[in-house]
């Protein structure tokens, strides 16, 4: 009789063990409120673009999660989808000209809706319709943005070169754009600095389809957005002559310096230029230190 | 059953349809079972209980290599946050069930098929109908029903073993934060999909088969020693096959 009590016991055991581990595996590991819990209300929403959003996403309101994405099908004939959203019954108040967007969790995360609270005094309603949205990012888009929409043109015109000399090109390589009013027109061709010379020697290479550049014009280092690639851009002068093959620009200006900029800004509620004329000042000073 | 001059096709297929029979007369065997309760209950503490020792070790240590690997591959990416996310997930949903049922067919289902064949091959089995006592209803139905019932339990233990191992590995050894190794888990692991469905759902379904070959195999001996140490390797065997093509199968109907 003991023997088969101690069976009755181990086996007790040993089933009230793969309980508890299954209850540690389905509470610890996993998203138990990413199941369905509780009641909710749909909501339609209609985006140009849902992106990689899926089934099932989170729908979020101030970062916290309020439901999931129910539906995503396209709105017949039309090139829009309509993502039916089912939020939890505990959040009734979202004001019906709320704004709703598709965001990304980190760079590579997953894609959910997230809720921008209106001003109205009427919350959405069950099968109502949240009617201003903001279609997903599509990275490649940023991308193109930061980038200046690509590098520089194709060269089956031929290329004529001039040269400008730069104080500073700062982050400048060989093969960045050439832009005049924006457009790509050439490319950088080569960075150097001439020997006994302090000034770096950039060469472009631009198109012969635009020849007729003044020969008074400037040439500047700019950034595409905050931290998209280096371009130079050519400011037009008013000159009657044009630039040719080995000529070089008059006029230039170096690359901004994001430290500098910051720089500027933290420095600029003082009407002094004391500080920034210190600054510039010390720079040799510490170079010739060391 | 057949004949030696068939070819393995047709043994193969009397094989099958055989167990298939023989599936449905232990299902309705099973409420006459109900009666030797406590035979069941001996019987899951033999074929659950006593193979956790196992079950355990062997999910620590594959949650550990996963971890491992799995931190390898992904800094080649940046990506050893996702070390937590892919151990759960690969355990849960493969791993857990399937290398928890081979262990099983081994540890268990082994010894199901040879003490079965030995009542046979001894005559005990004879002996108990000419006692009036049903052998499918008292021998083979509780080991049949013990099975179910422990692998799917035995499969949630591995795999609360795994995800601890894969922490082991990660957290602790090789400094991926802890709260960045459970958040990215708990955000990507669904109940549904992955512990009722990956888990639960799967490692039934296995029971039922490793269960089913094992008594079938040890019912239908030949009365030898000889037969007992064939029906025991083709327990194995049999299982391993079925195990992974079924979770083949059943992985392209769940995900």
């Amino acid at each position: 009789m003991t023997q088969r009590r101690s069976y009755a016991v181990g086996t007790g055991l040993f089933i009230v063990l793969g309980f508890a581990a299954l209850a540690y595996l389905a509470t610890q590991t996993t998203s138990v409120a990413n199941s369905h819990s509780g009641s909710t209300y749909t909501v339609d929403t209609r985006f140009a673009n849902v992106g990689q959003l899926k089934v099932r996403a989170p729908v979020k309101i101030a970062g916290v999660r309020v439901g999931s994405v129910q539906a995503i099908d396209l709105v017949p004939g039309k090139e829009e989808a309509k993502v039916t959203l089912a939020i939890d019954d505990g959040h009734k108040d979202i004001p019906d000209d709320s704004v709703a967007t598709i965001y990304t969790s980190g760079l590579l995360g997953d894609q959910y809706v997230g809720i921008q609270f209106g001003q109205s005094k009427n919350p959405v309603k069950e099968g109502g319709e949240i009617g201003l949205t903001r279609p997903a990012q599509q990275l490649e888009e940023m991308l193109g943005k930061f980038f200046g929409g690509g590098s520089a043109p194709d060269r089956l015109g031929g290329t004529y070169h001039v040269t400008g000399d730069f104080t500073n090109i700062g982050g400048l390589q060989p093969g960045a754009a050439v832009k005049m009013a924006g457009v790509p027109i050439g490319s950088v061709d080569s960075v150097v600095v001439k020997p006994g010379a302090v000034q770096a020697t950039v060469t472009l290479a631009i198109d012969k389809r635009y020849s007729q550049i003044p020969d008074d014009s400037s040439a500047a280092v700019f950034t595409s957005g905050l931290i998209g690639s280096q371009y130079v851009a050519i400011q037009p002068g008013g000159s009657p002559e044009f630039l040719a093959e080995g000529d070089s620009f008059v006029l230039t200006q170096s690359a901004l310096q994001l430290e500098d900029l910051i720089g500027k800004f933290l420095v600029n509620g003082s009407p002094s230029d004391n500080k920034s004329g210190a600054q510039g000042a010390a720079q040799p000073d510490n170079a010739g230190k060391k | 059953m057949s004949n030696g001059n068939d070819n393995v096709v047709v043994r193969s297929l009397a094989q099958i349809g055989a167990c298939g029979l023989f599936l449905l007369t232990i299902l309705a065997a099973i409420p006459r079972s109900f009666r030797h309760g406590r035979e069941t209950v001996r019987q899951i503490w033999f074929v659950g209980a006593m193979s956790l020792t196992i079950v355990m070790t062997c999910g620590l240590f594959v949650g550990m290599v996963l971890g491992l690997q799995l931190y390898d591959v992904l800094s080649i990416f940046g990506g050893t946050s996702a070390t937590g996310t892919v151990v759960a997930i690969a355990i849960y949903r493969e791993l857990g069930p399937v290398v928890t049922a081979l262990l099983f067919a081994g540890r268990a289902g082994t010894s199901v098929t040879a003490e079965i064949g030995l009542m046979r091959a001894t005559d005990q089995l004879d002996a108990m109908e000419m006692m009036a006592v049903d052998p499918i209803a008292y021998v083979a139905a509780p080991r049949f029903l013990a099975g179910v019932i422990a692998l799917p339990l035995l499969a949630i233990v591995f795999c609360a073993m795994g995800v601890f191992g894969g922490h082991l590995v990660g957290v602790t050894w090789l400094g991926i934060d802890n709260g960045t190794f459970w958040s990215n888990m708990t955000a990507a692991v669904d109940v549904h999909k992955d512990i009722v469905d990956g888990v639960l759902l799967k490692s039934i379904a296995f029971g039922i088969v490793v269960s089913l070959i094992a008594v079938f195999q040890g019912y239908t001996t030949p009365p030898t020693s000889e037969g007992v140490a064939y029906a025991t390797t083709r327990t194995v065997v049999a299982s391993s096959i079925a195990i992974l093509a079924l979770d083949f199968v059943l992985t392209s109907f769940l995900i």
